[in-house]
């Protein structure tokens, strides 16, 4: 099984699901990060999984990997800058408590 | 311009100039408001008898009449419509009529109206509708006349209501208004398909090319034309003339026209406007004489409103309501005359009828003036000793319209009836007899309640009955004179008198289209026996009229007029109720017209405004439930975007996978 | 002792082996991260999904690459997470309701999704694919970075991304200081979403 491609990429799958189920379904904010994160990993797996079993992206796979996680540490940074500030003026964490730009 | 044309055209302006003025300064005038119209009037009638001078008389016109246009009124490229004028001896018999009677009217009025406050608008009316009555026998073309006609109708709207604060003369106002639209709407239609047919408007010869009366008869001759077509137009033409000079279905509006000032009523409704009907279809005499089966419905229109109106005039206790019943019947008389080919009877009818309706219409006035504005009949008696000039002169009337020799109303009443004897149309004679019995007996139940027998007059009253003023009593001697003399004057001897001089050329294609040739009159042939039923049958009706209602102990048969009604109290009651016509009216076009109304209205708001309302309230609603997809949160446009994203890849999936 | 070649009675070999306690760990630590009630286990178990994670890649041959993600993910953001938690701690804590109501809508549309992608995955023809996974050099990676142009460039962009990030990050998550006296109070986010709020809360 560590052999097969569909392997990995059926655990990719279901690491991006988890993370879509958390994003959608979760109240806090930085539990919604958290998830955020797990998508990224999801598909930096499925990235690494293809570089595994195919010669010529082989060290293409891994610099895009690296890059991957760059940005996913930036955008962490940024966003939970955000959730702290807000966190400041609405004094709560929950998200559905963020709705004022409604109708 | 020639003399002649001046002399027309300020025949014309004369009236309307009067009615400006009075309208403009009248009301400063007070007492003196008459000073503008009544000389306008009198002038009026000097040229009016030097035109008809020169027309019948002096033959100063030729065959054809004078024919000439003022000015070109309408120019709308194909369509033009000029005023074009025309006076032959037609126009000269209706030029007397509307003249002398306009005149003595207008003088009458001065006494009449004196202490009546609005007297300034009254003589600008009364000029007013000279002036439209002038340009409709003047008029030479279909859109001048229907012009007048309408004008006509406008004068007696302001007339009937003249005293607007009364709501019964309001609404008998607006009822002869709307009745007379009825018929002005098919006479509308008819001239548009003269328009449509022959393309010209005028009713002769002219610069523009030949008239109407020419060229359809030729149309129809030469087949351009179906018989229907012609048939059907001169309905619709005669249709007007229905609602004009109220003949049945359109006679309910003359009735309740009494509501105007007895002045009015007698110009008005006796003696001019509603002769416009019958002067328009012997104008039209070459469209009726090629249709025949018109000719016979006009006949049966007219006979019939004859003894109907007869019939309900036994029952009113109103004078000017008898009077105006009585008008109804004449004016059927008339129309009958015209349908059975007699055009110069019924010419003539219409002028004697002028004059001795004329007459009993003022003297129905001075009477009334006399009891202090009391019309009903019951509640007057033993007034000729009280009011003799009145008394005498409306007697002279009465013997005059019940068709007694040898005074006007036997001769030109004699005429219709004889003619339609001799033209074949048997059932008009014996209906038009039966009427003229009629005609006497309810004129002397009139003469007998309101002159003879006891007086019944209110106590208080009663000291205060006086005779009227000069300038009221002497238009009823002149039209005494005139009724008594006029038939000898111009219609002696039988069908060969002046006036049949006049109006033969005329009449005479028409006559000849109808096939009708006559011998010469025999007084002692078929002629003498019809002259004597027809004297007969008014001396009849005049016996019975003094007999039970008159001059000699009526108190004693009052109870057998008891026991008559009593016999034929269906009858009575039908007369009493004007045979329902006005309740018909009422239920088919108020009532009914009024549910079709409302239910027209209730679809308008409903379901019209109901879809508009309907759609807006939609739109409404529907922006109200999407709207609240707009939740503010984040997350929520998350899983849409989820769910998007996952129906599309589906999709996709299905699509490409097929 | 040596280990046998494979797994006595299963025949398996061993990295199959290896593989599912790995993704077994792994899937279990994120379902645990997206269902915890209590946050701060949340964000434990999220590090030990990135432990996880790390293990597969070495399974995967991408050594660097796992390398990577124990440094930045467990090592820094974590980290970053679990501060972020303690600085937006609120008193009603782990009695709170966890989800949302729209979370089944929200599972369904994360199941269609998984399914979707499951289902795409193992009906592609991967081209160019071996049946024999690769292991990585280090120095080969090293390379492409610094020659391939691309590479070089993304590098640098990532280097201004990162820079720009620690500076939004930094101004976005300050605490607002008090005014000199005599000085206008300076112009701050929490001043400008809601003045009223932001003077009654200092």
């Amino acid at each position: 099984m560590s052999q097969s491609l569909e392997a990995y990429l059926v655990l990719s799958a279901l690491l991006f699901a988890i993370g879509t189920f958390g994003f959608l379904a979760r109240r806090n904010a930085i539990a919604m990060l958290m998830s955020i994160e797990l998508m990224l990993n999801a598909v930096n797996l499925a990235a690494i999984a293809f570089g595994a079993f195919t010669p010529q992206l082989q060290t293409h796979a891994a610099l895009i990997a690296l890059l991957v996680m760059a940005v996913a540490a930036a955008e962490a940074t940024v966003g939970l800058a955000i959730v702290i500030a807000i966190y400041r003026n609405r004094r709560t964490p929950l998200v559905d408590e963020y709705a004022s730009m409604r109708e | 311009m020639t003399i002649d044309e001046l002399l027309v055209s300020l025949l014309l302006a004369l009236p309307l100039a009067g009615f400006g003025l009075t309208a403009l300064v009248g009301r400063r005038l007070g007492r003196r408001a008459w000073l503008i119209a009544v000389p306008a009037i009198v002038l009026a009638w000097a040229i009016g008898m030097f035109i008809v001078y020169q027309s019948v008389f002096a033959h100063a016109y030729g065959e054809e009449g004078l024919r000439f246009t003022l000015y070109e009124w309408i120019p709308a490229g194909d369509f033009v419509v000029s005023a074009n004028f025309l006076v032959d001896s037609l126009t000269a018999v209706l030029l007397i009529v509307v003249t002398t009677v306009g005149m003595l009217v207008h003088v009458y009025s001065i006494g009449y109206m004196a202490h009546d406050p609005g007297r300034w608008r009254f003589f600008a009316y009364l000029n007013l509708f000279m002036f439209s009555m002038l340009l409709l026998v003047l008029a030479a073309n279909f859109v001048l006349l229907f012009a007048a006609w309408e004008l006509v109708g406008l004068s007696s709207y302001l007339l009937i209501g003249f005293w607007y604060n009364r709501r019964s003369a309001a609404l008998a106002a607006k009822k002869a208004f709307l009745v007379n639209r009825v018929g002005d709407f098919g006479f509308a239609l008819g001239v548009a398909a003269i328009w449509t047919t022959v393309g010209t408007l005028n009713f002769f010869t002219t610069e523009a090319g030949p008239g109407v009366f020419e060229l359809l008869p030729e149309a129809l001759h030469a087949g351009a034309i179906e018989p229907w077509m012609m048939t059907g137009i001169a309905l619709l033409l005669f249709a007007g003339a229905v609602g004009k000079s109220a003949q049945f279905p359109l006679h309910v509006w003359l009735p309740d026209a009494m509501e105007g000032p007895t002045p009015v009523s007698a110009l008005i409704h006796a003696a001019t406007m509603v002769n416009a009907g019958v002067y328009f279809v012997a104008r039209a005499n070459p469209i009726f004489a090629e249709a025949p089966q018109a000719m016979v419905l006009v006949a049966a229109v007219g006979i019939f409103t004859a003894i109907l109106a007869a019939s309900i005039a036994f029952s009113q206790r109103d004078i000017k309501r008898v009077l105006a019943y009585s008008t109804l019947s004449q004016l059927g008389y008339m129309f009958a005359g015209l349908g059975v080919g007699a055009f110069t009877a019924a010419i003539f009818h219409l002028m004697t009828h002028g004059f001795f309706k004329g007459l009993l219409f003022l003297g129905s006035g001075s009477v009334i003036h006399a009891v202090h504005d009391e019309q009903d009949m019951n509640r007057m008696g033993g007034l000729w000793r009280r009011i003799p000039i009145t008394h005498w002169t409306m007697l002279i009337g009465s013997i005059a319209i019940a068709g007694i020799p040898p005074l006007a109303g036997f001769f030109s009443k004699d005429e219709i009836l004889g003619s339609s004897f001799k033209n074949g149309f048997v059932w008009v004679w014996a209906i038009g007899v039966v009427v003229a019995v009629m005609t006497g007996l309810y004129m002397f139940r009139l003469m007998g309640k309101t002159f003879y027998g006891d007086s019944h007059v209110d106590k208080e009253v009663e000291p205060k009955i006086h005779e009227s003023p000069p300038s009221m009593t002497l238009p009823l001697i002149v039209l005494a004179i005139a009724s008594a003399v006029l038939g000898l004057l111009v219609g002696f001897p039988p069908e060969s008198g002046l006036i049949h001089s006049w109006l033969e050329p005329t009449f005479h294609h028409a006559t000849e289209t109808l096939g009708i040739h006559h011998e010469a009159f025999q007084l002692f042939g078929i002629d003498g026996y019809l002259l004597v039923i027809g004297a007969a049958a008014g001396a009849v009706g005049v016996a019975l009229g003094m007999w039970y209602f008159g001059l000699f102990g009526a108190r004693e048969r009052r109870p057998a007029v008891e026991r008559w009604t009593q016999r034929l109290h269906p009858l009575y009651v039908a007369s009493l109720n004007k045979w329902w016509f006005d309740d018909l009216n009422d239920l088919i076009f108020v009532r009914f017209g009024g549910w079709v109304a409302r239910a027209m209205w209730w679809f308008d708001v409903n379901v019209v405004d109901g879809t508009v309302n309907g759609i807006a309230a939609l739109t409404q609603s529907t922006g109200r439930g999407i709207r609240q997809i707009q939740t503010g949160r984040v997350q929520n446009y998350a899983l849409g975007i989820a769910a998007g994203l996952l129906v599309m890849a589906v999709a996709y999936l299905f699509v490409v996978g097929r | 002792m040596a280990l046998p070649p494979t797994i006595p009675f299963l025949n398996w070999p061993w990295d199959d082996l290896l593989f599912l306690i790995l993704a077994g760990l792994m899937l279990a630590a994120a379902v645990f991260v997206v269902i915890g009630r209590d946050i701060v286990r949340s964000g434990i178990s999220m590090m030990f999904a990135f432990a996880a994670l790390a293990g597969i890649y070495v399974l995967a041959g991408a050594v660097i690459v796992a390398a990577a993600q124990v440094l930045i993910y467990i090592g820094a953001i974590s980290v970053l997470i679990l501060f972020a938690i303690m600085l937006t701690q609120t008193k009603s804590g782990p009695a709170q309701l966890v989800f949302h109501r729209q979370a089944w809508a929200g599972a369904l549309a994360a199941v269609g999704l998984g399914l979707l992608l499951i289902v795409s995955f193992i009906n592609t023809q991967w081209p160019l694919r071996v049946e024999q996974r690769l292991w990585s050099a280090t120095d080969e990676v090293a390379l492409l970075l610094f020659n391939d142009s691309l590479y070089v460039f993304a590098l640098q962009v990532v280097a201004v991304l990162l820079t720009a990030a620690v500076i939004g990050a930094v101004f976005l998550a300050k605490r607002e200081e008090a005014p000199d006296p005599g000085e206008p109070a300076p112009v701050t986010l929490q001043r400008l979403r809601r003045p009223a709020d932001a003077s009654a809360a200092d």
